[in-house]
C-alpha cells in the first residue's frame, strides 16, 4: 500500500488524466510534454483550434457579445467618460486639445467596457457550469477517448514515459536534480572553457620558444584546433568532453584522458583517507563538546577547532615533514602509491582542517536538538544516557553533519592541490597545477571540468541519499 | 549528606556567578593563563627538545611570562578573596594594576590591559577603548624597535618613532581626561576635542582610538538619557568576551603596523638582495633570520602584512558587493529572477574556489590583480547564498509589508530596510571570510601562482623557506605562524562578533 504511493503502479487514465493536469502547470513541464509528445500535442492542437468555439463557451461568448452590443453601452460608457474628462480638465484648468480628450475619453470607457463584459462572461459561465477552453482540457477529453489515447501512446511513447516517471515521487526528485546537474555541468565547461579562452597568453610562444617562426606557430594552432572561431571551438572541445577522447596535452604529447585516470584514483584515495582521519577526530569530539556544553573541554576542544581552521595545510604539511621524516625519521615525506605509510602525513594534513569544520558542525547541530521535547520524551521513558544520546541525539543531527563532509569532500578534492604539492603526491591537483605555468590549456580544462563534475555528483550522490533516510525530507516529497 | 552536597554546589555555583560578574576578575584570571601559555610557548622554542638546541633570548622571556604569571596568580587570590568576602577592591590591589601596566615592556599586553581594568573602579567603554589603544601603539612601537640592532634603518625612523611616542602619550593623556572629565552618566563638554583628537589619530590604522572617540561623542550627545544606542551594546557585547577582545588588538596591531611600517622599516631590507648576509640564522640583527638572498625574514613578515591584509579585504568586499546585490535581488523578487540568478550562480558554485583561480590564473598570469579577481570571483555565489537566505526571510516580514503599504519602491525598501537589517550574517560571513581569503591567498602563492615572488607575501617567504626546511626551518615555521595568528584572529573575532550581534543565538 505504502508501496505504491511511493513508486506508483501501472498507470490508469485517471492518474494519467491527474499528472497531465499538474504537469502543465510547471512551464518547464509544458515544454517537455509538447516536445516529447509532438504527435499528440499536434493532433490536441489541430482539435483545440478547429473544434474549440463550438463548444458551450463559445456559443456563450458570442450570445453576450450580440447582447452587449445591442444594449449600446459602450455609447453610454463613452459619453460618461468624455464628460468626466472635461470636468477634470477644467477643474485642473488645463486647456487640452478636443480630439486629444476625446481619444482618452474612448480608451477609458473601451477598458471599463471589457471590464464589464469579462465580469459578465465569468458570471454565467460560474451559474451554467461552463468553463473556458484551454489546451489542457482538449488534453484530457482525448485521453477519456479510449481509441485517440492508445494511438498517442504508440505515437508519443517518450511522453508517457515522463508521466510515469513524474508519477513516481523519488525517480521524479532523481531525474530533477539529475537534469538541473547536467545544465550545471554545461554551464561549467562554457565557463572554464571561456576563461581560458579569454587568456591572453600565448602557450605556442612558451611551447616554440621566443624566435619561432610565424609559420610555425600558426602551424601549431591549427593543429590543436585554435585557429577556428570561439563557437566552433566550444562545440570541438565539448564533443571531445562527451566521448572522453581529450586528445593530447601540448607539453609532451602525452593522452589527457589517460594520465587523468592515472592520477585520480590517487586524489580520490587521498581524500577518503582525510575523510576518515577527521570523522575519527571530529564526530566523537564534537559530540563530548555538547554534551558536556561549557565544560573545559567544550572550551579547549573547541580552540583547537579553530585553530585547525587557521592552519594552513602546506605549512601544516612541512612542519610534519620538519618533525617526523627529518628530525624524527620516522615516516617517509614524499608519497609513494606502493607504501601506505606514505598516505598518513598527508592524510592527517587534510584531515584536520576538515576535522575542524565537522567538529564545530556536529557540536551546534547536536546542541540545536540537545534541548527539545522528544529527546525530553527518550529521558522519561527511561531510556539509558547512551542510548538516547546516540539514537535520538546523534540520529537527528546527523543531517547537516553528512552535508558538511560531503561539502568538504568536494573541498578536499578540488583544494588539494598545495598539499599534494607538498608531499609530492602524484595527483590532480598537483598535475594541474604543475601544467598551468605553460599554460597547457586542455589539461586544466580537463582537470578543473572534470573535477567539479565528480564533487558536483558527490552532493547530488549525498542529497539523494537524504531523500531515503531522513523521514522529513521523504514525508515531504510524498506530496512532490 | 546528599542535601549538603547540593548546597556546596550552590553556593559553588553562587560564586562563580560573583566572581564572573567582575570584569576585573575575568580580565585578571584570562591575561593570567595567557601569560603562563606563553611562558610555555616561549621555552618551548627556547629548548628543542628533538636537536637539544638552546636559545637564550626565548628562555628569557619564557622566564619573565613565568614571574609575570605567578604574580597576577597571587593577585588572583587576593582579589578572589575580596570580591567574595567584601563585595568590593582593595585600593592596594588597585594599585597594583599599575605593576601589571609596567609588565608590558615584556611584551605581555594581556597584563597590562587588566591592570589598566583593575586600577580605575568605574571604567566607560571608552576608557578601555583607549587603553588598548595605547597597548597596540605601544607594541608597534616595540616591534619597530627591533629595527635598532640592525646596520641601518630607514631614513623615516626617527621621526616615525617619535611620532609613535607622541601617540603613547597622547592616549596616556586622553585616559586621564577621561578619568578626570567623565563621571557616570554626566560628560564634561572639556572631553570633545580629545574625542576628536582620538579620531584623528585612527589614521594610523588604530580603530581603537576611532571607537574610543566615538564613544565620547556619543555619550556626550546622548547623555542624560536613558535610552541605549545600538552599536555602544554591541561594542560592549564585544569586549566582554576575551577571545574576541585578542582577536580585534591582533588585527588591529597589524594593521597599525602595516601603516607605520611605512615609516619606522626600511622596504630595500625586505626586497633588495644582499649576497654577505645569505641564510643567516635567528639573532638580534636577523630576529627570524635571512632568506636565500640575503632579505631579512623578519622584515618581509612586516611588509607582508600589509599585502594578507589587502588582499583579504578585497577579496571580503568585491565578492560581498556583487555577490550581495545579485543574493538580495533575488531573495526580494522571487520566483524568476530568483531561479535565473541562482541556477547561473550554481555553475560557480560548483567549481571548487582554489581551482577556478588556477583556472583563472593560467589564462592571465600570476599578479596580485588576477590574484584578486580569481578568489573574488569564487566566493560570489556564497555569499549571494547568505543574503539571499536572510533576505528571503526579511522580504515576507511585517516592516517590510509596512514600508511597501506607505508607497515605497522595490530598491528603496531592498537599500533602505532589507540591507541593513540584513548585516548581521553578512558582517559575520565577512569576517571569517577575510580569514579563508588569506588563507588561499598564502596557498596559491605557495604554488607560485599568487603575488609576483620577489613582494614580500607570507606565503612567497613560506615557498622559499619550504626549500630549506632541512637546514633552515626557522624560514618556513615564522611566515606560517604569521599566517596562523592573522587567520585565527580573524576567526576569533568573527566567533565574538557573531555573539555580539545576536545574543539570542548564544
Amino acid at each position: 500500500m505504502k508501496r505504491e504511493t511511493v513508486w506508483g503502479g501501472p498507470l490508469p487514465r485517471a492518474r494519467v488524466r491527474l499528472y497531465v493536469r499538474k504537469m502543465y502547470r510547471l512551464p518547464v513541464y509544458r515544454l517537455l510534454l509538447i516536445v516529447l509528445g509532438l504527435p499528440t500535442a499536434v493532433m490536441v492542437a489541430v482539435k483545440h483550434l478547429f473544434f474549440s468555439n463550438f463548444t458551450a463557451y463559445g456559443a456563450m461568448k458570442q450570445e453576450l457579445e450580440e447582447e452587449y452590443r445591442a444594449s449600446g453601452l459602450l455609447e453610454k460608457l463613452t459619453e460618461q467618460a468624455i464628460l468626466s474628462e472635461r470636468n477634470k480638465a477644467r477643474f485642473l484648468k488645463r486647456a487640452d486639445a478636443e480630439e486629444r480628450l476625446i481619444a482618452r475619453a474612448g480608451k477609458i470607457a473601451r477598458r471599463k467596457y471589457e471590464q464589464a463584459f469579462r465580469q459578465e462572461l465569468e458570471l454565467r459561465m460560474k451559474r451554467e457550469g461552463v468553463r473556458p477552453p484551454h489546451l489542457i482540457d482538449t488534453y484530457l477529453e482525448w485521453i477519456d477517448h479510449g481509441l485517440f489515447f492508445a494511438v498517442s501512446v504508440v505515437t508519443s511513447l517518450p511522453m508517457y514515459l515522463l508521466i510515469w516517471i513524474y508519477s513516481m515521487p523519488y525517480a521524479k526528485y532523481i531525474s530533477e536534480r539529475l537534469f538541473m546537474m547536467v545544465f550545471v555541468m554545461i554551464g561549467v565547461f562554457v565557463l572554464v572553457f571561456t576563461i581560458l579562452y579569454l587568456s591572453p597568453m600565448d602557450p605556442a610562444r612558451n611551447i616554440l620558444g621566443a624566435n619561432a617562426t610565424p609559420e610555425k606557430v600558426a602551424e601549431f594552432k591549427r593543429m590543436y584546433g585554435l585557429d577556428k572561431s570561439y563557437l566552433a571551438q566550444l562545440w570541438n572541445t565539448g564533443k571531445k568532453f562527451l566521448t572522453f577522447e581529450l586528445g593530447t596535452s601540448y607539453v609532451g604529447n602525452e593522452d589527457i584522458a589517460a594520465a587523468l585516470g592515472r592520477r585520480f584514483p590517487i586524489t580520490v584515495q587521498l581524500s577518503l583517507a582525510a575523510m576518515l582521519v577527521s570523522i575519527a577526530i571530529a564526530i566523537p569530539s564534537g559530540i563530548i563538546s555538547a554534551i558536556k556544553q561549557y565544560s573545559a573541554f567544550d572550551y579547549i576542544f573547541m580552540l583547537i577547532a579553530l585553530l585547525g581552521l587557521s592552519i594552513p595545510n602546506f605549512w601544516l604539511g612541512l612542519i610534519l615533514i620538519l618533525n617526523f621524516s627529518i628530525r624524527l625519521g620516522l615516516l617517509p615525506a614524499m608519497y609513494d602509491a606502493a607504501n601506505l605509510a606514505t598516505l598518513i602525513m598527508p592524510a592527517i594534513v587534510l584531515g584536520t582542517g576538515l576535522s575542524a569544520s565537522v567538529a564545530r558542525m556536529t557540536r551546534s547541530s547536536m546542541l540545536e536538538v540537545k534541548n527539545s521535547d522528544y529527546v525530553l520524551t527518550a529521558r522519561a521513558k527511561g531510556l539509558s544516557e547512551g542510548r538516547v544520546i546516540s539514537r535520538h541525539i546523534l540520529g537527528n543531527a546527523m543531517i547537516p553533519i553528512v552535508t558538511v563532509i560531503g561539502l568538504q569532500f568536494g573541498g578536499i578534492l578540488g583544494g588539494s592541490a598545495a598539499t599534494e604539492k607538498v608531499f609530492n603526491v602524484n595527483g590532480l591537483g598537483k598535475y594541474i597545477v604543475d601544467k598551468q605555468f605553460i599554460p597547457d590549456i586542455p589539461v586544466v580544462l580537463a582537470g578543473v571540468v572534470y573535477v567539479a563534475i565528480v564533487i558536483s555528483v558527490v552532493n547530488l550522490l549525498v542529497d539523494i541519499l537524504y531523500a531515503f533516510l531522513d523521514p522529513r525530507i521523504k514525508s515531504s516529497l510524498k506530496n512532490y | 549528606m546528599d542535601d549538603n552536597r547540593r548546597k556546596t554546589e550552590y553556593l559553588k555555583k553562587l560564586e562563580s556567578k560573583k566572581l564572573k560578574r567582575s570584569q576585573e576578575y575575568k580580565t585578571l584570571s584570562f591575561s593570567m593563563g595567557i601569560s603562563l601559555i606563553f611562558s610555555l610557548v616561549f621555552a618551548f622554542f627556547g629548548y628543542s627538545f628533538i636537536t637539544g638546541e638552546i636559545h637564550a633570548v626565548p628562555l628569557l622571556l619564557a622566564a619573565a611570562f613565568l614571574a609575570e604569571g605567578l604574580f597576577q596568580w597571587l593577585l588572583l587570590s587576593r582579589l578572589r578573596a575580596q570580591i567574595l568576602r567584601a563585595g568590593t577592591v582593595s585600593r592596594a590591589v588597585r594599585l597594583s594594576g599599575i605593576l601589571l601596566i609596567a609588565f608590558i615592556a615584556t611584551g605581555n599586553v594581556f597584563a597590562a590591559a587588566a591592570g589598566f581594568t583593575l586600577i580605575k573602579r568605574w571604567r566607560p567603554l571608552e576608557y578601555t577603548m583607549t587603553v588598548y589603544a595605547a597597548i597596540t601603539t605601544v607594541l608597534v612601537m616595540l616591534v619597530s624597535a627591533l629595527n635598532l640592532f640592525k646596520d641601518y634603518v630607514s631614513n623615516y625612523f626617527l621621526p616615525g618613532m617619535a611620532l609613535l611616542a607622541a601617540l603613547i602619550v597622547l592616549y596616556l593623556l586622553a585616559l586621564l581626561c577621561i578619568h578626570c572629565w567623565e563621571r557616570e552618566g554626566t560628560v564634561s563638554k572639556k572631553l570633545l576635542p580629545v574625542g576628536i583628537l582620538l579620531i584623528l589619530t585612527a589614521a594610523t590604522g588604530n580603530i581603537f582610538a576611532l571607537l574610543a572617540g566615538l564613544l565620547i561623542l556619543s555619550h556626550y550627545r546622548h547623555q542624560g538619557q536613558e535610552r541605549s544606542i545600538e552599536w555602544i551594546d554591541i561594542v560592549d557585547r564585544l569586549f566582554r568576551n576575551n577571545m574576541a577582545v585578542v582577536g580585534m588588538l591582533v588585527v588591529i596591531f597589524l594593521l597599525s603596523l602595516s601603516i607605520a611600517s611605512t615609516l619606522t622599516f626600511d622596504y630595500g631590507i625586505a626586497i633588495d638582495n644582499d649576497y654577505s648576509a645569505l641564510l643567516q640564522p635567528i639573532s638580534l640583527e636577523y630576529p627570524f633570520g635571512t632568506d636565500n638572498y640575503g632579505r631579512c625574514v623578519f622584515t618581509r613578515i612586516v611588509f607582508g602584512a600589509r599585502i594578507s591584509l589587502i588582499v583579504g579585504l578585497c577579496v571580503t568586499i568585491i565578492p560581498t558587493v556583487i555577490g550581495g546585490i545579485l543574493g538580495a535581488a533575488a531573495g526580494y523578487f522571487g520566483n524568476r529572477t530568483d531561479n535565473t540568478i541562482m541556477r547561473l550562480l550554481d555553475v560557480l558554485y560548483a567549481v571548487p574556489d582554489i581551482l577556478l583561480a588556477i583556472a583563472i590564473i593560467a589564462a592571465f598570469g600570476a599578479n596580485l590583480v588576477d590574484l584578486v579577481i580569481a578568489l573574488s570571483i569564487g566566493s560570489v555565489a556564497v555569499y549571494a547564498r547568505t543574503v539571499r537566505a536572510t533576505v528571503l526571510g526579511l522580504a515576507s516580514s511585517e516592516f517590510v509589508e509596512a514600508a511597501r503599504a506607505s508607497g515605497a519602491g522595490d530598491w528603496n525598501i531592498i537599500f533602505r530596510h532589507i540591507i541593513p537589517n540584513s548585516m548581521a550574517p553578512i558582517i559575520v560571513r565577512m569576517t571569517m571570510g577575510i580569514g579563508t581569503a588569506v588563507l588561499s591567498t598564502s596557498s596559491l602563492s605557495y604554488l607560485g601562482l599568487g603575488v609576483e615572488p620577489y613582494i614580500p607575501e607570507w606565503g612567497n617567504i613560506l615557498k622559499i623557506g619550504s626549500q630549506y626546511l632541512e637546514t633552515q626551518p626557522h624560514l618556513a615555521i615564522f611566515p606560517g605562524l604569521a599566517i596562523i595568528i592573522l587567520v585565527l584572529a580573524f576567526n576569533f573575532f568573527g566567533d565574538g562578533l557573531r555573539d555580539a550581534l545576536d545574543p539570542k543565538l548564544k
